[in-house]
């Protein structure tokens, strides 16, 4: 464990010199990415100018959903993006052999090369959000709702995670699997609003298929009625756990699959 | 004539077959652009029935539809890459051979991209403006399409698609300067889906703001023509409208040559 420790900070360290080395890209990234919150929070404002609710939630109840939803989305973000370059080139251009000379395991190897900072953009603004919406949104603030929602983050981080694993390992069969990670990657979006506002299909869809309602809505449903902890919470730790260890076995069978490029 | 189409018929050619074989990447962009739609349609179904007047900012529910998937449409149809075709060819060096060839530079790099053009009209575009029709019809009961509203329309996204391949074009001189565009490319393509008015209709902006914005490029190259096809302007502003996009595609292509000029005696190649 202490070994992973330090490699993960060496790692850590190195992508952080790339950093400062290139601080005109970094600052761009976190700008688009700031820029890409403020037209989704600006939606929300011009929406409310009209409304005085939405789905039964008041606008301050919105934002803490939005807010919410951001942060286990910057999380990911923040640590497994290298993910995306598996599915988009490293495979395809056989650059994936150097993960499997080296003594640790590969998936950790490509989740640990890539420190990405551009994600406090979501960050910054998910936890602002979270800050600005929760003394009027009525939250029901115990101890168990508080601990509870807080354990359930990195869990949520988890299924972006999971989801992003087990997309990307699809290079390892098809050479390049950029678009598929896209696509469900894309559909995060869902996790933003209630779920509620959704047609029937599509709400079993995003809770049980590619269950991206459990990293907003659900989570901020708990902290915001503390009813139903076991579906809203529970949901969150049994649906990223399963996924994981699905992706980590479609991850391992293949690396079995994966042939080096011809040159 | 003949000359012109017999130089630049192989570039189109060869974008084609690019995107054939990308054509998985192809389908994860229009099924990401669809997903958002559906998205952006539950939360106005949710905002329509909270409202419960059935008019929003003069928007009725099945305009909020069309604009939707129009506008989204039009987007995709309007969008032009040739920003990141630049700077990986500065990147790999691969330009110079562009740059030895004897034909216009702008036009070859327009042509490529022209044939996925063709292949977004023929698998995205028609489909779509379809399916909206039939959508239309088994709401209002009556037939809305109006054919001269289209040909305006079509008129219309050309130019809109001229005016985004210089901008776009502008953006990739850039990399002749910078030689990094990966960032500067997601935050250009978010600005433009902003003042485009893609993602929110100009229409909701506050007056100022919303003014401001019709007179900008960005609202030519997507805002302009979904307005027009959803019959929101009268004969005048129409002809207002394309107007202001003539002048801009004319402003811009002005404005890609003196980039070009300035940008091509800095070109560096990195070791290709």
């Amino acid at each position: 464990m202490r070994r992973i420790w330090k490699i993960y900070r060496l790692l850590a360290a190195q992508n952080l010199k790339r950093l400062m080395e290139y601080r005109a890209d970094f600052l761009t990234g976190a700008v688009s990415f700031l820029i890409d919150q403020a037209i989704g929070i600006a939606f929300i404002f011009i929406i409310f100018t009209q409304v005085p609710q939405l789905a039964g939630f008041t606008f301050e109840q919105i934002l803490f959903i939005y807010g919410f939803s951001q942060i286990p989305k910057g999380l990911d973000h923040l640590l497994t993006d290298n993910l995306w370059c598996i599915g988009y080139f490293i495979v395809r251009k056989g650059d994936f052999d150097k993960y499997l000379i080296r003594p640790i395991n590969p998936l950790f190897h490509v989740i640990a090369e890539t420190f990405q900072v551009d994600a406090v953009g979501e960050l910054v603004v998910g936890i602002g959000l979270l800050i600005y919406a929760a003394p009027n949104a009525g939250l029901h603030i115990t101890i168990w709702t508080v601990l509870l929602s807080i354990i359930a983050v990195p869990f949520a981080a988890l299924i972006y995670t999971s989801l992003k694993i087990m997309t990307s390992a699809l290079a390892f069969w098809l050479k390049s699997s950029g678009f598929i990670i896209q696509m469900v990657y894309g559909m995060n979006e869902f996790s933003k609003y209630p779920t509620t506002i959704y047609s029937f299909p599509i709400r079993i869809f995003v809770t049980y298929i590619i269950p991206f309602a459990f990293t907003g809505y659900y989570l901020s449903l708990y902290i915001l009625t503390g009813n139903d902890p076991l579906f809203n919470i529970g949901g969150v730790i049994l649906m990223s756990t399963i996924l994981f260890i699905i992706s980590v076995l479609i991850w391992n069978k293949g690396i079995t699959a994966y042939e080096s490029a011809g040159a | 004539m003949n000359k012109i189409i017999k130089s630049y018929a192989p570039f189109m050619q060869a974008g084609i077959q690019t995107l054939i074989i990308y054509r998985m990447n192809f389908l994860g962009f229009v099924i990401g652009g669809l997903i958002y739609c559906f998205v952006m349609f539950y939360l106005w179904r949710a905002v329509f029935d909270s409202n419960g007047e059935g008019i929003f900012l003069g928007f009725s529910m099945t305009d909020m539809v069309i604009y939707l998937f129009l506008a989204n449409t039009t987007s995709q149809l309007t969008y032009s890459s040739v920003s990141e075709v630049i700077g990986e060819e500065i990147k790999d060096g691969s330009i110079s051979m562009r740059l030895l060839k004897p034909v216009n530079t702008d036009l070859s790099y327009m042509f490529s991209e022209l044939g996925e053009v063709t292949m977004k009209l023929l698998v995205l575009f028609l489909p779509m403006i379809t399916g909206l029709e039939i959508y239309r019809f088994c709401i209002t009961g009556t037939v809305m399409f109006n054919a001269i509203n289209f040909l305006l329309f079509l008129l219309s996204v050309v130019l809109a698609y001229i005016i985004s391949f210089r901008v776009n074009l502008c953006f990739g001189f850039i990399a002749f300067y910078v030689k990094n565009l990966w960032g500067i490319g997601i935050l250009k393509n978010s600005i433009i889906g902003f003042l485009s008015g893609s993602l929110i209709p100009l229409a909701f902006m506050p007056d100022r703001l919303r003014v401001c914005l019709e007179y900008m490029p960005f609202a030519s190259m997507g805002y302009t023509p979904v307005m027009i096809y959803m019959g929101k302007y009268g004969a005048n502003e129409i002809l207002f409208r394309i107007g202001l996009q003539v002048v801009w595609a004319l402003l811009l292509y002005g404005l890609s040559k003196l980039i070009w000029f300035g940008a091509i005696k800095k070109l560096c190649v990195q070791g290709g």
